[in-house]
């Protein structure tokens, strides 16, 4: 584990979390200005940007050599999501015209983030991997698929449970979750394929093919489906979060990126393992046990 | 839908919840689980370095 | 170039069987669906096209996996490699060749369809232009995928599970400009269904090509 990479990466996210809702809390409950004269902007920049970079960081500084990074991230990640739903369900008051459904977005709408989040990670890892051949971004590829997939299928779990109340049918061909339809079988599909190949190196190669060709697609499913979606839909879709409350939807944010990484860390770890006891075993991975 | 409240939607906001909770839970326990195996597989390999 | 493509037109000649019995599997499956629909002829009419272009795309599993099959008896694919070709050449060729036999089947299945849905159309070259872009998009990713699931061994199952996601938008586009002709267009709108159709196959078409050397690596 590169240490310099990991410790930035954590001042960055403590910055991050710092700004996003620390900041916001003392805001609102104890009528305190915490935030360093910076301006709103500049700290919704911190905070996005901050937690992406501190994702890339993390997973840049992870050789698979230790156990300890992935749980304190996943830890830190449960910490985050506990408190950010705490407020969701019971600070938080119900919206005007989705009254309780309200809350359901405050973990639907971070989930959404990370599933796209881990598929971006996915396609970098298939690029770098086709550029480089070092197997790590293999590892990583497969890992960053998987938990991707878990996330878009988690995703339309939540929509279709936020659809029932809302528009009365568990599926009402909204742009963004049918598109997370199609990505969640166009990922399925990668993971089937690297299942169904013995050579790795075909392997690693054919899915990283794969990634790239399914995540180019993304836009493109999902432009068409809103000009399909649109000539048919008598009412307008609404917005996600129509009157926010920020602090759950941070809180959830930062969790679920915590957790997402600490996923893909350990994810990654399995796929070394794997490759390293192949017969013959690849030269490549160095993985302790 | 413009007009109109959406009533009693506790219900959904809990299983949203449970679900979130649940499948995240259980995909990381697999991941410990598959891990541990893995570790265990390589330590017992004669191949291994 | 034109050698690959001579070749692949020769291959398809002689397994011109194998076309046939695809055209009929395609309008078995546009009969299959009137079947779940039932005897409601407006309804019928009204999702022809979609009937169409999914007759289409199961009938496409079939012809792409079925252009890769000569080069892996034999190992040909080996001794296409070694050629001073580059693997780009080969690729456009199949792919050109698939395009050909999709819209072949595709054109076919039109009479099927006019004939099982009451869906006749006096926009012929419309259909045709649609028929044609559709069948690219079809081929372009199919091809490659078709390449890649040839050397392994559940080839048949995924196919179809790689493709089908991939091409949704094709379908969406290809079905709703058919039946935006069929059934009439009175606001133009399958203009943008159809530049959503070109600009599909014009990624696709390029981006297969450029990957489809690492795919036949050995």
């Amino acid at each position: 584990m590169n240490k310099r990479l990991f410790s930035a990466g954590v001042a960055l996210l403590a910055l991050a979390v710092y700004f996003a809702v620390l900041v916001t809390i003392a805001d609102e409950y104890w009528n305190l200005n915490i935030s360093l004269g910076l301006p709103v902007v500049a700290r919704t920049l911190i905070a996005v940007f901050g937690g992406l970079i501190a994702l890339v960081l993390f997973l840049a500084a992870d050789d698979y050599s230790d156990y300890r990074q992935p749980n304190v991230l996943i830890a830190a990640g449960i910490m985050l999501f506990l408190i950010g739903s705490y407020f969701g369900l019971f600070v938080a008051p119900p919206e005007q015209f989705m009254g309780e459904t309200q809350r359901i977005m405050y973990v639907h709408v971070p989930t959404a983030w990370f599933a796209l989040v881990a598929m971006t990670l996915a396609a970098i890892s298939a690029i770098v991997f086709l550029l480089g051949g070092n197997y790590k971004w293999d590892a990583r590829l497969e890992a960053s698929i998987e938990v991707g997939v878990v996330l878009a299928f988690l995703l339309c779990c939540q929509g279709s449970i936020w659809a029932k109340p809302t528009w009365g049918v568990w599926w009402d061909w909204d742009p963004r979750l049918t598109t997370t339809a199609v990505l969640l079988f166009a990922f399925i599909g990668v993971l089937a394929l690297r299942r169904f190949v013995e050579d790795p190196l075909k392997r690693a190669i054919w899915s990283s093919v794969a990634t790239i060709i399914a995540y180019v697609d993304v836009p493109i499913v999902y432009f068409s489906v809103k000009w399909w979606n649109s000539l048919h839909q008598q009412q307008s879709s609404p917005s996600t979060v129509s009157k926010p409350f920020w602090i759950p939807l941070r809180a959830n944010a930062f969790g679920i990126l915590l957790l997402m990484t600490g996923f893909i860390m350990l994810r990654s770890r399995i796929a070394a393992l794997r490759l390293k006891n192949e017969r013959p075993p690849l030269p490549v991975v160095e993985v302790t046990t | 839908m413009t007009q109109g409240v959406v009533t009693g939607g506790w219900n959904f906001v809990i299983a949203a919840y449970a679900i979130t909770a649940a499948i995240l839970t259980i995909y990381g326990v697999t991941l410990i689980t598959r891990l541990r195996e893995e570790r265990l597989r390589a330590s017992k390999d004669p191949n291994a370095e | 170039m034109l050698i690959a493509l001579r070749k692949e037109f020769l291959l398809q000649w002689r397994s011109r069987a194998q076309l046939v019995a695809v055209l009929v599997f395609g309008a078995a499956a546009l009969l299959l669906f009137s079947f779940a629909i039932g005897p409601n002829a407006a309804a019928l009419r009204q999702f022809s096209a979609g009937f169409l272009w999914l007759g289409l795309l199961l009938s496409s599993t079939l012809t792409l996996a079925e252009s890769f099959h000569a080069e892996m008896e034999n190992r040909a694919l080996e001794g296409l490699l070694l050629l001073p070709t580059s693997p780009r050449v080969i690729y456009y060729g199949k792919a050109i060749a698939n395009w050909i036999q999709l819209a072949i089947i595709g054109l076919s299945l039109v009479p099927v369809m006019v004939v099982l849905y009451d869906a006749g159309t006096t926009r012929i070259l419309s259909l045709v232009f649609i028929i044609l872009l559709g069948s690219a998009g079809l081929s372009a990713p199919g091809t490659l995928y078709a390449a890649m699931t040839a050397q392994i061994r559940s080839k048949q199952t995924l196919l179809p599970l790689l493709l089908f996601p991939l091409i949704v938008p094709a379908l969406l586009a290809s079905v709703k400009a058919t039946s935006l002709v069929i059934l009439g267009d009175p606001m133009s709108e399958g203009r943008s269904w159809i530049i959503l159709l070109v600009a599909f196959d014009a990624i696709y078409w390029s981006l297969c090509g450029l990957l489809f050397g690492r795919v036949v690596d050995e």
